[in-house]
């Protein structure tokens, strides 16, 4: 159940594994690395996200709501900008800025219902409290306050009782967060701050729980979508389209279409997809592999269309792999419905960019660099993303269920608060 | 329709034969016990062992006889669509349906190695896709002994695709022709007119269909020959006939394909403006042609290719465009096609056929391209010479007529050569018929190819 459990490249398990150890900036920093280098992409790029956002809440210095919003908006704002082709960043950000919101307006309300005083003696008191409280991102060693979010629940339990001694005692834990969440209201008001804190922590467990189990439960619809007997054409199928055609596999029989970008050239060793291939065929799903480009030749046969979202904008359209794009396009020409795949928290309250959806890549596996001469010559343009305009989509089959595009403000407005929604990551310095 | 039906099981068992295996070994020994229930368990394993040994060889025996019905029929029905249309002229011995047979005779000895090899290459196509014909390699040995060096020299060629584009065929098997009647003598008794088609032409027809299905532009060519053939009168002097076949061939390949390259490429190539964007897909001569005209008119003009990863034809272009001076902006597949379109001028395609009902059959890739520009609301323009026209096929979808890539045909890959444009994809089409503005609209197509062909048929 722990996000640490989903597989990530060997890098970004490093990277997670070292956040503990690491001090926060040291991390912000080895992350930016990884996505700058496009290390860590898509989903693991959420998931880092939100491991990074949980650091800066436990352990960076805050002494009230706004200031740790600016904390997180800060180095938000630096993660989305080492990485603008990933929004999904911003809408994790704004997803723990949202959280952050919440379980602020739920304390002073607690506030409001005891008393005013008490509130404003606990600002003070913790105005007071930060500085030798969050010492540790200059201290060595491997044991901050948050031990790894797997580590045993009972281990800090025992140093529960709230105090002013203990708030200044440093080992406040993630852990203990289960207790102050249940009883957000009987919260003390000096330990306000720490509650806040582990409420937040907490929170952000659970987005993360949230990205991890986003795609079983994706899954989870694959036998309403799809039929017996069906042709379905998977676009550079994602983890989370895998996951649903294995999970279909094991109750109806169809056929898929793999559709590989893979560089025919380069593809001497490992066929593509040889895993998933193997695992459909295994529950008798039969898989046929198109090398191709254009799609609308196999069209005809196709019943239905599977790719994965990067991004739904809040338009209701998508930023894709490159070419799924043109999947989309040639099932609607022969008005075969496309299913979108994507978390909830791939919902990006944003217009779609143009730059994003654009953005090139390497053009060294198309065309060799040992041709000087037509190098010097060619102006190649090899895009990696493509935006899917929302009309081709038919339907968004999230955690939450199939959606359509009409319930997509919904959804949006369910998860980011208003004033994050106006932010950009990207744009402000 | 007999081999039809026979046909799609047992090309269902093939598909599923690998992937399958052990299901079939699952209900191989159960209906065993069921039979004799008195055999100790030894005998039932060995007993059902010999049964799964039997029902084996027997599958594979079906999917050999089944390989020949479909491969003779895949090649029937491209031959048969080329010979279908001069009727009586070609049903004598040779007459679509009797291809098979009249091929076995001289063969028979060596026909199964072929059909070994034939059922591993075929055994890997999809079922859902077993209908579609695919090239393939005929080791020289295995060929009829009276197909023509030539010929069989340019049938290795084109089923290594070495002789790629619907032209290039055309004009290779055109020039092979030629060698062939040139060094056909008609035997006593006979004449020309009655003894070649069957005896001389039909063998080689039918080589260069088996190493790759025929293309639409070779199929008009052999029905405009056949033809002509028929016309001589039964006693026309050898000398005299083979004189007029030699010219027709001459000024076919003159009129049909040099002078009509020249005429859509100048006529394409008004169609470019100083300033443009022309978006183009792959590579094709005519498009080639008609950009290098575009530059030597001197135009000014850019080009973005966008190419198919898997073809690369693109590449040889754009080099040559850039040498011409052109500028080319290259996007090695279809990632960001609605970027390039959008930023593209107008479109031109080139086509490798056109279908009776104005659907375009081009290289795979092309009908994406289309669409894209269609969206964005882009003029697009194909290319396509009149002996490419198909005036009895209709296709409104890439599977009804269309060919496999032997070289992406495994388990792993799997790849269609063409797809189907609709007309409703196109603005227009030039072709080398019309003068002027060299546009017609795709549906005007069925009536263009009766105005033209119908003095050639009387």
């Amino acid at each position: 159940m722990a996000p640490s459990q989903t597989t990530y490249s060997p890098s970004m398990e490093k990277l997670v594994k070292s956040l503990k150890g690491q001090t926060l900036e040291a991390s912000i920093e080895s992350f930016i690395y990884l996505l700058k280098r496009r290390q860590v992409k898509g989903d693991d790029c959420a998931d880092a996200t939100a491991h990074i956002l949980r650091q800066v809440v436990a352990k960076s210095k805050w002494s009230d709501v706004d200031q740790l919003l600016s904390r997180v908006q800060t180095v938000g704002s630096r993660l989305a900008k080492a990485a603008p082709h990933e929004p999904i960043i911003g809408n994790i950000v704004r997803r723990v800025m949202g959280l952050i919101r919440d379980e602020a307006s739920e304390d002073r309300n607690a506030d409001d219902f005891g008393s005013e005083a008490a509130s404003d003696i606990q600002s003070l008191a913790t105005a007071i409290a930060p500085p030798s409280h969050s010492g540790p991102p200059q201290r060595p060693g491997p044991v901050p306050f948050r031990p790894p979010p797997l580590t045993s629940v009972a281990s800090f339990h025992i140093a529960k009782p709230k105090s002013m001694f203990n708030l200044l005692s440093v080992v406040e834990t993630a852990e203990s967060t289960i207790t102050a969440a249940s009883t957000p209201l009987s919260q003390a008001a000096p330990t306000s701050i720490h509650a806040l804190r582990s409420e937040v922590l907490d929170g952000i467990e659970e987005i993360m729980d949230e990205i991890s189990q986003a795609d079983d439960q994706i899954a989870g619809f694959a036998d309403i979508q799809i039929f017996p007997g069906d042709y379905v054409l998977a676009y550079l199928p994602s983890r989370t389209v895998e996951r649903f055609l294995v999970k279909a596999a094991a109750k109806r029989k169809f056929t898929v279409f793999l559709v590989s970008l893979e560089n025919p050239n380069t593809t001497t060793g490992e066929a593509p997809y040889a895993a998933l291939r193997k695992k459909l065929s295994s529950s008798g799903v039969k898989t046929i592999s198109i090398a191709s480009n254009g799609l609308m030749a196999y069209m005809a046969r196709i019943n239905k269309v599977v790719f994965s979202a990067r991004v739904v904008y809040q338009n209701g359209g998508l930023l894709v792999d490159s070419g799924a794009s043109v999947a989309a396009q040639a099932a609607k020409a022969h008005s075969k419905p496309v299913i979108a795949l994507g978390g909830v928290y791939k919902f990006c309250p944003e217009d779609p960019s143009d730059e994003i959806a654009g953005e090139a890549g390497d053009s060294s596996t198309y065309v060799s660099y040992a041709e000087g001469l037509k190098l010097d010559s060619l102006e190649v343009e090899n895009t990696v993303a493509d935006y899917v305009p929302p009309e081709l989509v038919d339907v968004y089959l999230t955690n939450l269920g199939p959606q359509t595009r009409h319930h997509l403000a919904a959804i949006m407005a369910d998860h980011y608060k208003p004033e994050d929604v106006g932010f950009s990551f990207l744009s402000n310095e | 329709m007999a081999t039809e039906g026979t046909s799609a099981p047992a090309v269902a068992l093939t598909a599923q034969a690998d992937g399958q295996a052990v299901v079939a070994h699952a209900n191989a020994p159960a209906p065993a016990p069921a039979d004799t229930p008195q055999l100790t368990p030894a005998q039932l394993k060995a007993k059902a062992k010999a049964e799964k040994a039997a029902r084996r060889a027997k599958v594979k025996e079906d999917k050999e006889v089944v390989a020949a019905a479909a491969q003779s029929q895949a090649a029937d029905a491209k031959s048969g669509k080329g010979k279908g249309r001069d009727g009586a002229q070609t049903s004598g011995p040779q007459g679509p349906g009797k291809v098979g047979l009249t091929h076995r005779p001289s063969m028979s000895g060596r026909r199964p190695s072929i059909l070994i090899v034939e059922k591993d290459i075929r055994s890997s196509i999809p079922e859902c896709f077993s209908h579609l014909p695919m090239a393939k390699r005929i080791p020289l040995s295995q060929v009829h002994k009276d197909v023509h060096p030539a010929v069989l020299s340019i049938g290795q060629q084109m089923s290594t695709f070495a002789i790629k584009d619907s032209i290039s065929r055309l004009e290779a098997t055109l020039k092979a022709f030629r060698k062939v009647i040139e060094s056909y003598e008609t035997p006593k008794g006979n004449s020309l007119s009655r003894h070649f088609v069957p005896h001389a032409l039909n063998p080689q027809i039918e080589y260069l269909t088996e190493c790759r299905p025929m293309c639409f532009s070779m199929g008009n060519a052999i029905r405009l020959l056949k033809a002509k053939v028929n016309s001589f009168d039964i006693d026309t002097p050898e000398d005299e006939a083979k004189e007029g076949l030699l010219e027709m061939i001459e000024l076919f390949i003159n009129e049909r394909i040099t002078l009509a390259e020249f005429v859509i490429a100048r006529n394409a190539a008004k169609q470019i403006q100083d300033g443009d964007l022309v978006l183009t897909y792959g590579s094709h001569r005519l498009v080639e042609k008609t950009f290098l005209r575009a530059r030597g008119d001197g135009r000014s003009f850019s080009v973005s290719i966008i190419d198919d990863p898997y073809d690369r034809g693109g590449q040889v272009m754009a080099t040559t465009l850039r040498k011409a001076g052109i500028r080319v902006f290259y996007s090695p597949n279809l990632g960001g096609l609605k970027t390039h379109v959008e930023r593209a001028t107008n479109v031109i395609l080139g086509a490798e056929a056109i279908f009776a009902n104005g659907s375009l059959h081009a290289a795979a890739g092309t009908a994406d391209i289309a669409v894209a520009a269609t969206a964005a609301s882009k003029k697009v323009i194909a290319l396509c010479e009149t002996i490419n026209f198909d005036r009895e096929r209709v296709s409104v979808d890439a599977l009804t007529y269309n060919e496999i890539d032997p070289e992406q045909n495994s388990a792993e890959s799997f790849r269609l050569l063409y797809d189907t444009t609709r007309d409703h994809y196109i603005t227009g089409v030039i072709t080398e018929f019309e003068t002027g503005s060299g546009n017609s609209p795709a549906q005007a197509i069925l009536a263009l190819l009766r105005k033209q062909e119908d003095p050639a048929l009387n």
